[in-house]
């Protein structure tokens, strides 16, 4: 099912996120995932996040959609040039992949392979284009195809990022490429987030709030000065940093900035980092 | 300017064989700048190589800030000027930049050519002691629309339509100490009044004007640049 139907029909999608192991036991998040499934319509499986080399994206899709998933085929454009990405955009298709969301990818300096050549042969602008040409038919040199694939496409944005107008003028690029939806970097301060919403509103295009479960205050401080566009604010911090149970608080942080952000945009995408267990109750604590 | 940076002495010796005579060549144009084979580094390493025990017949530098990287002046250099000490020589090391190598291996034919530097980048002369790399010699120039600032330099991941989400406070995600290209390129469009142009998209380059080797020929009436993607004449 693509997602782009679910928000012509005006729901509030939800999706999650899982990151393939370092190897090839996929035990633990094929079991981690069980605990969301039917709260959530889709569920993102992250690209070598972080640069780092594991399991590929792909085949992670693959089992979801085997276990009656609905899988968000991350693609970054870090590993592949142009060729390898429209066959492994169209290796998605025929395991039947119908989302893909599309990223610059991480350097590869920052992962665990710092020696590797990162490729960029395309960015994410021109790999939404390349999408969009798939679909109608064609590679993005104008080949035809026998057979094209059907994609909902999304891409990315981070509406902390400085300076923003930059930003924006990225996302509307991608808009004219082609994007369907776009999903946000985690997002902790809703009057911000309101800002962003508003500043483009003109795109007319579905905004996913990122919502990032916090596991510790040294986590939150961590992120706020090296994530690039997330800020806790210090009052979560503070609450993160006197809670008892971390994991009631963080649930209880996830789901009061899901409360406050749903009516500003079209869906929550969690991103747990291996709690998984936990999106049930942050679902129950935001009402959805 | 090709920036080079001497390799170390370590891997240059490990380069020799025993009883291996030597003859050093280095560059009186970008590697006497990057004081990595000028005259001073040139003799400094006959020097050095004789502590470790080996034999150095000689060392050359074009003159007059001549380039190494041009064959005929690096052919008078070998055969005319240091004639006796480059028969004497079993091979050459060379302290300047790859095309300073290929320079010394045309003139010398069948003897053994040593690298003495690595190359790693063409670059900007800033100051005398500053030399920093604005284009990528990619082939295919964008610039028109950045303000004069290549995005495919500038921006760690060379992306062509705008920054990635990486960047803080003006930083590239790669290193806080460096600025993200992208950030510069909108400072510029700004301050040159030319922002709109950002909004234009910029198709995938083409990698096959990017393909080595490549050359330029001056032989006809007008400059022909030979890749992959064909020849290209004004």
């Amino acid at each position: 099912m693509m997602l782009k139907e679910l928000f012509d029909a005006g729901k509030l999608v939800i999706t999650s996120e899982i990151g393939p192991p370092k190897g090839t036991d996929v035990s633990e998040i094929m079991a981690g995932v069980e605990p969301i499934r039917g709260r959530v319509d889709a569920i993102n499986v992250t690209d070598l996040q972080s640069s780092v080399m594991r399991l590929g994206s792909l085949a992670v899709c693959h089992l979801l959609k085997e276990k009656g998933f609905e899988p968000v085929f991350q693609i970054t454009c870090r590993d592949r040039n142009r060729l390898a990405l429209q066959s492994d955009l169209l290796s998605a298709s025929v395991l039947g992949i119908e989302n893909v969301l599309c990223l610059t990818g991480d350097h590869t300096t920052l992962g665990d392979h710092p020696e590797a050549q990162p490729v960029y042969d395309l960015d994410s602008v021109s790999l939404i284009h390349t999408v969009k040409k798939l679909t109608s038919g064609v590679d993005m040199e104008g080949h035809e195809l026998e057979g094209a694939p059907k994609f909902s496409v999304g891409a990315v944005v981070n509406p902390g990022a400085e300076p923003i107008e930059l930003q924006i003028l990225k996302m509307e690029k991608k808009v004219d490429a082609g994007a369907e939806f776009f999903q946000t970097q985690g997002i902790f301060e809703a009057d911000k987030f309101e800002k962003f919403i508003k500043a483009t509103e003109h795109l007319k295009v579905p905004i996913i709030a990122g919502i990032i479960l916090l596991k510790s205050a040294g986590m939150a401080r961590f992120m706020n000065s090296n994530i690039a566009g997330v800020f806790v604010p210090d009052a979560i911090i503070r609450e993160m940093a006197k809670a008892k149970s971390k994991t009631k608080v963080s649930v209880a942080i996830a789901g009061r900035i899901i409360k406050e952000v749903r009516d500003m945009c079209s869906g929550i995408h969690l991103m747990p980092l291996g709690w998984d267990a936990r999106v049930p109750e942050v679902l129950d604590v935001a009402g959805l | 300017m090709h920036a080079t940076i001497q390799k170390s002495l370590e891997e240059i010796l490990g380069y020799l064989a025993e009883g291996e005579k030597v003859f050093i060549v280095g560059c009186g144009n970008c590697a006497t700048k990057c004081k990595s084979g000028g005259e001073e580094q040139s003799e400094e390493m006959k020097l050095r190589l004789e502590n470790n025990g080996v034999a150095v017949t000689g060392w050359a530098v074009p003159p007059n800030g001549g380039s190494t990287c041009k064959l005929s002046a690096v052919r008078e250099l070998l055969t005319i000027a240091h004639k006796e000490e480059v028969e004497e020589a079993d091979s050459f090391l060379v302290l300047a930049c790859g095309q300073g190598v290929h320079t010394v291996l045309d003139v010398v034919g069948d003897k053994l050519v040593h690298p003495g530097c690595d190359t790693i980048f063409g670059g900007e002369t800033v100051t005398d002691d500053f030399i920093t790399e604005y284009c990528s010699l990619c082939g295919e120039c964008v610039i028109e629309y950045t303000g004069g600032l290549c995005p495919l330099t500038l921006c760690t991941k060379g992306l062509l339509n705008g920054p990635c989400g990486g960047a803080q406070n003006g930083k590239c995600e790669v290193d806080k100490e460096r600025d993200c290209g992208w950030q510069l390129i909108y400072e510029r469009l700004k301050t040159i009044g030319r922002l709109e142009s950002l909004r234009e998209y910029h198709e995938p380059k083409d990698y096959s004007k990017w393909s080595k080797p490549r050359s330029l020929s001056l032989k006809n009436a007008k400059p022909e640049f030979k890749s992959l993607a064909g020849i290209v004449s004004p």
